[in-house]
């Protein structure tokens, strides 16, 4: 039913009908009572009191009626406007449910009448913040791209610096501005994978067949060397893991879940990555040893810009990322524990 | 080994041409498209080519394209701000040999530079590292001055080791390495050789460091 008018009136149409039918027959009822007795030439004293009677009994009768009638009325309006304002529910269980960046247009069809005005100019709204975000995207990945070149130059003027043994103190000051320069380093980069993450970025035509075992293997390079830096057992379980996607972004999702995992585990822990099949597809997986996450703080972890400890260098978006990446490829991700013991495992689960 | 650098950003071609050096490249540095192109037109211009793709005049793209339209076969190395795969395709279809998205680290520029050289001349004679050198023509392998044996098969895995530098190398590549042809060999069979290595080249300031579940590196020891 699309209008809510019908909708109230379906249900009340039929009872205020059987309402006016049996008020009319009770009166008519009633109207021939007098008639009847005046016909009689001597109605006896007995007689009379049979009418009256029967007039009092009548009269109970039609009261005890418009009692029930009325709040047979009442339960019908209540449920009648209840199940008339249902779409209203539905609209705002819809809203509800979206994400912060949902911003897809509510769908005409499914709303009555009386509200498609009031959709329409929603949608209106909600295209202008679409619009928006677009733009503000576009912008964020177009600077980031402008500034890769400056970048380029720092960090290679700077390892010039490096390996000329300057002074201790000139040394450290060099080791620092290394530093700070990986960090914008990842930080534009993060930006950029953010921005193709976005659905509206997402190409279809882009998916291919894709062996992600092998993917992982072209990308440990760096995180091997990190691993070895920060003291971490970084090892690989890696079985045939054919997967359709994205080459680009899958990378993106890869990296930043050893990443995050390298991350936040201690020296003289250990991450181990591992892809293969699943039961229900095919599984990509980071599992550390390190302090874990609360059960009650996983749904935060994937919003962006949420880091669990303050003390880390990270940019918040890592997992925001990996999130998006599995969404647009229709795969799972959960979070749990670590097999035996502390620690947390990220399971991407392929369809 | 002779660079030619095409790089507008002037911080950046700098940085290049003193890390470069620094690693015994002779390099020289152009500014825009279109002198990297009348420079490019003499056969003797360069060994390898370092390219950026957003170039005032004639970008990158075209560079290649007019270099490649006169038949030379001078290894290009595209550099790219932007890592959309339509740029990177492109640039491979183009004739360019490989690509880095900036920003890089100098290390992989000269490991990369170094492999294009190698794959358009000659092998290097001598493999070296740490006071590890495998001289390939004689195939002979040295710690220091004493001559280390080596079994074919363990010559075959510590040369591919070596030609990678200190990059991770996985257990099916040195499979390959060792039978090109396709023959079946154990994963096992490789942990073995490796043990054998380490026991031979103790002392040599090397070590190969095992990627649980993947493979090997070299890397500096003590």
């Amino acid at each position: 039913m699309s209008s809510i008018r019908l909708r109230l009136l379906k249900w009340l149409i039929g009872p205020i009908l059987l309402i006016n039918l049996a008020g009319g027959v009770l009166a008519y009822k009633l109207a021939a009572l007098p008639a009847a007795s005046a016909q009689a030439p001597a109605p006896s004293a007995a007689e009379l009191r049979r009418h009256e009677q029967l007039r009092l009994a009548v009269l109970r009768a039609l009261v005890f009626m418009e009692v029930v009638f009325a709040i047979a009325s009442i339960g019908l309006i209540w449920f009648s406007v209840g199940n008339g304002l249902r779409p209203l529910h539905r609209l705002r269980a819809d809203l509800d449910a979206r994400e912060a960046d949902e911003l897809a247009p509510l769908d005409p069809a499914r709303v009555p009448s009386e509200l498609e005005p009031v959709v329409a100019a929603f949608n209106g709204l909600l295209e202008k913040v679409s619009d928006g975000a677009r733009a503000r995207q576009d912008f964020l990945a177009n600077v980031a791209h402008q500034l890769r070149t400056p970048l380029a130059g720092l960090k290679t003027q700077l390892e010039w610096l490096q390996v000329r043994h300057a002074e201790p103190e000139t040394a450290q000051s060099v080791q620092l501005m290394q530093a700070a320069t990986e960090r914008m380093i990842r930080q534009t980069n993060q930006l950029l994978a953010l921005a193709r993450a976005e659905p509206h970025h997402f190409e279809k035509a882009r998916l291919e067949p894709l062996a992600l075992d092998a993917l992982v293997g072209a990308t440990i390079q760096l995180f091997v060397e990190q691993a070895v830096r920060k003291g971490i057992d970084l090892g690989f379980d890696l079985l045939p893991a054919p997967v359709t996607g994205d080459r680009f972004l899958l990378r993106d999702l890869v990296d930043n879940l050893i990443d995050n995992a390298l991350r936040y585990t201690p020296a003289g822990g250990t991450v181990t990555v591992s892809c293969g099949p699943a039961d229900d597809g095919t599984f990509f997986r980071v599992e550390d040893n390190g302090p874990g996450i609360p059960a009650a703080r996983r749904a935060d972890i994937f919003s962006r810009y949420v880091r669990l400890d303050e003390t880390s260098h990270g940019s918040g978006l890592g997992l925001a990322i990996v999130r998006d990446i599995a969404r647009v490829h229709g795969a799972r991700l959960t979070v749990g524990d670590a097999a035996g013991g502390p620690g947390v495992a990220f399971t991407v689960t392929f369809p | 080994m002779h660079i030619l650098v095409v790089e507008d950003d002037s911080v950046l071609s700098d940085g290049l041409a003193r890390v470069l050096g620094a690693h015994g490249m002779a390099v020289d540095v152009v500014n825009d498209g279109v002198q990297a192109d009348l420079l490019l037109q003499r056969p003797d211009a360069a060994e390898v080519v370092v390219l950026d793709i957003g170039l005032p005049g004639l970008d990158g793209f075209e560079v290649v394209r007019r270099l490649r339209a006169r038949g030379s076969r001078i290894p290009v190395l595209l550099l790219t701000a932007r890592d959309a795969i339509e740029d990177r395709v492109r640039g491979l279809e183009t004739g360019a040999d490989d690509y880095l998205v900036k920003p890089f680290a100098a290390a992989e520029l000269v490991a990369r530079l170094r492999a294009l050289a190698r794959r358009h001349g000659a092998p290097p004679a001598v493999l070296a590292m740490g006071h590890l050198t495998l001289d390939c023509a004689t195939r002979r392998a040295r710690v220091g001055g004493r001559v280390v044996e080596l079994s074919l098969r363990e010559w075959t895995v510590l040369e591919y080791l070596l030609q990678h530098g200190a990059r991770v190398v996985s257990k099916q590549q040195i499979i390959d390495a060792i039978l090109p042809w396709g023959d079946d060999l154990t994963l096992n069979a490789v942990e073995v050789y490796i043990s054998r290595l380490r026991g031979k080249i103790a002392g040599a300031g090397v070590a190969i460091r095992t990627i649980r579940g993947f493979g090997y590196m070299l890397e500096p020891a003590p």
